[in-house]
């Protein structure tokens, strides 16, 4: 009966192999991939009973209690695609692991099932306010369970492309409001001559000094969004000036003061503009540009214009761009003057020679100094922007909650660059890239400190060290298979030993290389890895070495005939053995008077003649030279068989006379042992080739002293 | 014995669990398997040690277990033993524990008959 069960049980994963072959999805919906259910229950049996219903669609982890529901989450939490929850278990109920999941906002995107006999009302209310998705009551019946199983999983698929579809028009949207953004300031600036960068300086600066300021003090209640958004309208600071008469806005002299009061009225007219947009007045980006834009000339002092405000009454958004606004006209060259240094500017600044500002803004821009400088020394928009973005994701690695659905992207984008970089650590693998102008070579971390070089290596074609590390013309012959590839087929992989800590050690090197977009496309570049295959590499070799067969006769050689005698012995140790070996008389006089290809081509007949001789089940080898042993396992009578097969091996090839001499030896006398074979045939040989050639030889005991040895020494010029 | 005059034994249904499970094999595995449960002698345990917070788990699991076998007799039992241990209720849940040690027996008992006959 139990082997029946078992029976079963085999039956039914062999059928369950199948379905898995012919339906990749595994079940219901052609969507679906064949999800992992994380069951949660204390009862080993209820776990089991559920696991049963379950397991041919899906992948089953378990759990015991809550608190090994959650390790498994906290590992598999991306995998899992569904959870099936007990309320009532020992150390975390069923309402604890909620709690937990809700606060990983693994809630969110991770259905759960609940699986109680607490059919109490207020139980299962309790349950749907902490988000679980469905209740289902003891004793339960198969069917529903796997039905609401898969309308759970399909409804959460649903969900999950809708939600994609929102975050992309939610980015889509920002970025077509960002650009309209950034069409009408440069049109402000165009008018005004300014340099097309002053927006976008501005606009980082903002970003910066927002940033700075939130770690610094939570005084400004200002949310990720909230800097995003102050961020964008600072675009829009200058664009009453679009109402600013030209020959006042681009009046290359001082301004008179009547000139300047028209002037400054764009502050006010720029305000006036975004208030006149009635359906979008209370919109939260048109309200931050409006502060930005009336009150950007404001001073901490109150001696700013156009109302007059003083310190915090000035909005904190308006007070950030005023402070931007100063910095880059600074820096900036103007027509009336050169750009000043960081430093330079940052000293009138704080020396109140350009307006007065909110002290914490100010230490904000000292503090920051570096970062700032970086973003505005950079010579083109794209590496502002490039940098612009790098800070913006510091920022959102210290600006703790709200994370909007770019930042979430962000994060997982450090995320997964963590990920790999400690992966390539783990696997030992030596990253690299390489780029032909500038020549520079590129290093993980991890390699650089493996190989004693620095991250970027400046020329590494002449460099002595790289030199040291590919070998003397390493560079050439590196650089030739990695010519190998074309644009079409850009990957290449081979063997290279690479020589660093002191030891040549050989890698596996996986290559990919990059190609200009222009015709023709040119070599430009490569990445790729280098994996130390040091030991797998040998182990090839040894074995190449050691390959089992001979390359002239295609026999096996000595080492993997002894192999297999040895495992034969072991394995029938009943059996009764044979062991010939011969060699061929004369063979030497046959090579000397028609040519060793002659001589060759002798040896492969024997080879062929002691192939067809024997069963397959035989071992044959060429032990080396012209030396051959053939091992057999026997019933009755030895003595026929051998003699067939010496009267098969000798006679006539091409008008050569082929003739061997053979010692044999018996397990019966010589014991299991390849080791008591081998020499027992071996004197056998000797003895016969003593006595008479073209003859075969039995070992007996009157040849125990024959010894081998001599046979080396004396017969190495006698005996052919 | 088959399976289901063990049910009947039981005094448990078998028309139940069997529309509920789909599968006589799968009936049969979990039956057998009932009697390697830990759970009631947790439940004797954590009664005699006073521990009701266990004797609440334990008991609540024999409960769910005879939902899921259609073992209605234990399962009625046990209920009322979940409930007063609900309650912490220890007087009344040492009166009811001897209902529950009973109706074990008898189940367990008709279980181990119909295993031995089957000489699983």
């Amino acid at each position: 009966m139990q082997a029946r069960f078992e029976t079963d049980r085999m039956d039914r994963g062999v059928q369950k192999q199948g379905r898995a072959g012919l339906r990749p999805g595994g079940g219901h919906g052609e969507t679906m991939q064949k999800g992992k259910i994380l069951i949660v229950d204390d009862s080993e049996m209820n776990r089991s009973i559920l696991a049963d219903m379950l397991e041919e669609e899906y992948k089953i982890l378990e759990a015991e209690d809550g608190e090994q529901a959650i390790e498994v989450l906290q590992e598999h939490h991306a995998d899992v695609a569904l959870v099936l929850l007990d309320i009532v278990m020992p150390k975390m109920d069923g309402f604890g692991v909620l709690e937990v999941m809700a606060r990983n906002n693994w809630i969110e995107d991770l259905p759960v099932i609940m699986i109680s006999s607490e059919s109490g009302s207020a139980q299962v209310a309790r349950a749907y306010d902490m988000g679980v998705t469905d209740f289902i009551g003891r004793p339960f019946d198969a069917l529903v369970v796997r039905r609401r199983v898969v309308n759970t999983l399909l409804l959460y698929a649903k969900q999950k492309r809708l939600m994609d579809m929102v975050e992309e028009q939610i980015r889509e949207t920002e970025r077509q409001s960002s650009l309209m953004v950034e069409i009408l300031s440069h049109i402000v600036e165009f008018r005004n001559g300014e340099s097309g960068q002053h927006i976008l300086h501005v606009r980082t600066l903002t970003d910066i000094l927002l940033r700075a300021l939130v770690r610094k003090t939570d005084r400004y209640e200002l949310s990720g969004e909230d800097i995003n958004r102050i961020s964008v309208g600072s675009a829009l600071h200058d664009i009453g000036k679009i109402v600013i008469d030209e020959t006042i806005l681009n009046k290359p002299g001082k301004l008179t003061s009547e000139e300047f009061d028209v002037m400054k009225t764009h502050a006010m007219k720029g305000a006036e503009m975004l208030d006149a947009l009635e359906s979008q007045r209370d919109d939260p980006m048109v309200r931050s540009a409006y502060e930005i834009c009336r009150w950007h000339h404001e001073r901490w002092d109150g001696r700013g214009y156009p109302d007059g405000l003083s310190g915090d009454e000035i909005p904190i958004s308006a007070q950030v761009v005023a402070l931007a606004d100063v910095y880059d006209a600074l820096t900036s060259p103007r027509v009336y003057k050169p750009p000043l240094p960081h430093e330079r500017a940052v000293e009138m600044i704080l020396d109140g020679q350009c307006g007065a500002f909110n002290p914490l803004l100010l230490e904000c821009l000292t503090e920051n100094s570096d970062s700032i400088r970086m973003v505005m020394d950079a010579d083109s928009d794209q590496a502002v922007i490039r940098e612009s973005q790098n800070i913006v994701k510091d920022s959102v690695r210290t600006t703790p909650g709200d994370a909007t659905a770019s930042e979430r992207t962000l994060r997982l984008m450090d995320y997964e660059r963590m990920k790999h970089s400690f992966f390539s650590a783990m696997t030992k693998e030596l990253q690299f890239e390489y780029s032909v102008t500038p020549p520079r070579l590129s290093l993980s971390s991890w390699a650089a400190e493996l190989l004693g070089l620095e991250e970027v290596v400046a020329n590494p074609a002449r460099d002595q060290r790289i030199r040291a590390i590919l070998g003397d013309d390493g560079w050439s012959r590196f650089s030739w298979e990695v010519h190998q590839t074309t644009p079409e087929e850009p990957n290449a992989s081979f063997d290279y030993p690479l020589t660093y800590n002191g030891q040549t050690r050989w890698h596996s090197v996986v290559v990919r290389t990059v190609w200009t977009t222009g015709t023709p496309q040119r070599f430009a570049g490569a990445l790729g890895k280098a994996i130390d295959n040091h030991d797998a590499h040998e182990r090839m070799l040894t074995l190449e070495k050691q390959a089992a067969r001979d390359a002239l006769t295609g026999l096996l050689n000595q080492a993997s005939a002894r192999e297999r005698i040895r495992k034969r012995l072991v394995e029938r140790p009943e059996g009764r053995y044979a062991m010939g070996v011969f060699d061929l008389d004369l063979f030497k006089a046959a090579n000397d008077s028609r040519g060793h290809q002659f001589g060759d081509q002798v040896l492969k007949v024997v080879a062929e003649r002691l192939t067809h001789s024997v069963r397959s089940s035989d071992i044959i080898s060429r032990t080396g030279g012209d030396e051959f042993m053939l091992f057999l396992e026997y019933n009755t009578d030895l003595e026929r068989t051998i003699d067939r097969i010496f009267n098969s091996l000798c006679g006539d090839y091409e008008g050569y006379d082929i003739s061997i001499t053979m010692g044999v030896s018996k397990s019966e006398n010589a014991g299991l042992s390849y080791e008591d074979m081998f020499r027992e045939a071996d004197s056998a040989l000797y003895a016969a080739k003593r006595a008479k050639k073209r003859q075969y030889l039995f070992y007996d005991s009157s040849m125990k002293d024959v010894l081998r040895a001599e046979t080396d020494v004396n017969e190495r010029n006698g005996r052919n | 014995m088959t399976i289901q005059e063990c049910y009947k034994a039981i005094g448990a249904d078998y028309d139940d669990v069997l529309g509920r499970l789909r599968s006589e094999r799968l009936i049969q595995k979990f039956v057998l398997k009932f009697l390697d449960d830990e759970s009631f002698r947790l439940l004797c345990d954590s009664m005699a040690a006073g521990d009701l917070d266990t004797a609440f788990r334990a008991s609540h699991t024999i409960k769910g277990v005879c939902a899921n076998l259609g073992f209605t007799r234990l399962g009625a039992s046990s209920h009322d033993l979940t409930e007063a241990l609900r309650g912490r209720d220890g007087a009344a849940a040492a009166g009811l524990l001897d209902r529950v040690k009973a109706d074990y027996e008898q189940t367990a008992a008709a279980i181990r008959a119909y295993k031995a006959e089957a000489g699983l």
